[in-house]
């Protein structure tokens, strides 16, 4: 990809940050701490606000352009769980509301997404139903000029610090395709409680937990597309989510990467530099490729998505490629880092961790591989 | 062959094989009745944007425009006619 000057600059402005975005990384990971004052940094920057209009306070950019800043974000920055909160917070809540909202609830809610003073999230995944989306228990019930919302939600990220939520709700047959619809409810909506964040191997300064809905009263107004149309407003969210989450992961690759170069030209081992081993290169190289092959896939993805073609089969592979690819690479990066791979100091260990949740958030590697399947006809 | 025979073909070849074509109601529901599951809708989606040069913007805006092989008929005839006036 070739980036003009004016890109060049928004991606830059987020690099500059990423010393002091890493800050205490360590510390903060061990505490599981959301970081408000690097999130109200990003907030400064416009980051949030990327791909929507200017007219609500966005950078009126597109899907590319904000790719490519993220790319630069996770590139900078060592805390991959405020890149996964920025990531979640632009694609849930402003996504969905920018392509299938009300121009209400455009003019109402779109200004807090891009300035990022209300903090989105969206509930999707139950206790009981993870990939199985069609199988969701939580419905909403028509009454009057409102829906009554009731269920449960788990693994909600940003939760515990989110203001807005883009729930999913069954208001049709079980397992038939119309059958959920999506809304927009605010945090402090009778019914709606937030549970305590869950503990979680990764992604640690990113909080996620459970969102209960007892009886929860929405206007109907805060319905976001049709009623039966939220599988599709789920798809569309779940191809921004993948682009703009698995970009970040790139730019924590490409970082890796270079960490790895340097220390394998610099670190001797029996009188050498380790990276004269075949058994350390060609770690090395298979790295490159993983971070090269899943920057293709997701910027060519993207391009074809933003020329308006269908995409389904190639976001399932371009997930595939750089969830898997971001978790190999990490786990190369351990074993050449070796012993001091293994401590929390360097931060190499806690780029395994992060890196696994990727094959389960936005749909498991075995989720992926069905859909491609089915694509085929198989 | 016309716009709904043709949909009807794909979606007895793919998602209903032991249907004869001409006995598939243009009017079922084929999202409540479990003929078409999610990823189905998507497939079905991408073949209908495909075969009848639709843009995904277009398509995907509900899934009520799938529900049936008349309603996809309509869709397709309501897409053309738009992109004729377009022009």
């Amino acid at each position: 990809m070739r980036w003009n000057d004016d890109q060049q600059a928004l991606h830059d402005a987020i690099t500059e940050l990423g010393d002091l975005l890493s800050e205490n990384r360590a510390e903060r990971d061990a505490a599981a701490v959301f970081p408000r004052a690097n999130w109200d940094r990003v907030r400064a920057t416009g980051l949030l606000g990327l791909p929507f209009p200017d007219r609500w306070g966005g950078l009126d950019q597109d899907l590319l352009t904000t790719m490519y800043v993220l790319e630069g974000l996770g590139h900078s920055c060592r805390d991959s769980g405020l890149s996964f909160s920025v990531s979640t917070h632009m694609v849930s809540v402003g996504v969905p509301l920018l392509r299938f909202g009300s121009a209400a609830l455009k003019e109402r809610y779109l200004p807090k997404v891009c300035d990022g003073s209300a903090i989105g999230a969206h509930a999707i995944t139950e206790p009981d139903n993870g990939s199985d989306i069609m199988g969701m228990r939580t419905t909403a019930v028509r009454d009057g000029d409102e829906y009554v919302l009731t269920g449960g939600k788990t693994f909600v990220s940003n939760a515990p610090v989110a203001d807005l939520f883009v729930v999913y709700a069954r208001t049709g047959k079980a397992g038939s395709p119309n059958a959920i619809t999506a809304f927009l409810v605010e945090r402090d909506t009778p019914g709606l409680s937030v549970g305590t964040p869950i503990g979680k191997m990764g992604l640690r300064t990113s909080p996620f937990s459970e969102v209960s809905l007892d009886g929860c009263r929405v206007p109907a107004t805060n319905r976001i597309g049709g009623e039966g149309a939220g599988f599709l407003v789920l798809d569309h969210v779940m191809k921004w989510e993948i682009l703009c989450s698995f970009i970040i992961n790139v730019g924590e690759m490409q970082h890796r990467l270079e960490r790895c170069v340097e220390y394998a030209t610099t670190r001797e081992q029996f009188g050498q530099p380790i990276g004269s081993y075949q058994s350390v290169s060609n770690r090395i190289v298979d790295m490159k490729i993983a971070v090269e092959t899943s920057r293709k896939w997701l910027y060519d993805t993207a391009d074809k998505l933003q020329r308006g073609e269908n995409v389904t089969t190639d976001i399932a592979i371009a997930k595939l490629t750089a969830s898997e690819g971001n978790v190999s690479s990490a786990l190369a990066a351990v074993q050449i880092f070796g012993g001091y791979g293994y401590t929390t100091e360097y931060g190499i260990e806690q780029g395994l961790r992060d890196a696994v949740g990727g094959t389960i958030y936005s749909g498991t590697s075995d989720v992926q591989r069905q859909r491609i399947a089915r694509m085929l006809g198989i | 062959m016309s716009t709904e025979v043709e949909i009807k073909s794909f979606i007895v070849r793919n998602f209903a094989p032991d249907v004869p074509p001409d006995q598939l109601e243009p009017d079922l529901n084929l999202l409540d009745s479990g003929v078409v599951d999610s990823l189905g809708l998507l497939r079905l989606i991408a073949w209908v944007g495909e075969r009848f040069d639709i843009a995904v913007e277009e398509a995907d805006i509900s899934p009520d425009n799938f529900r049936s092989v008349d309603a996809i008929a309509a869709f397709v005839a309501d897409a053309r006619r738009n992109s004729e006036v377009a022009r």
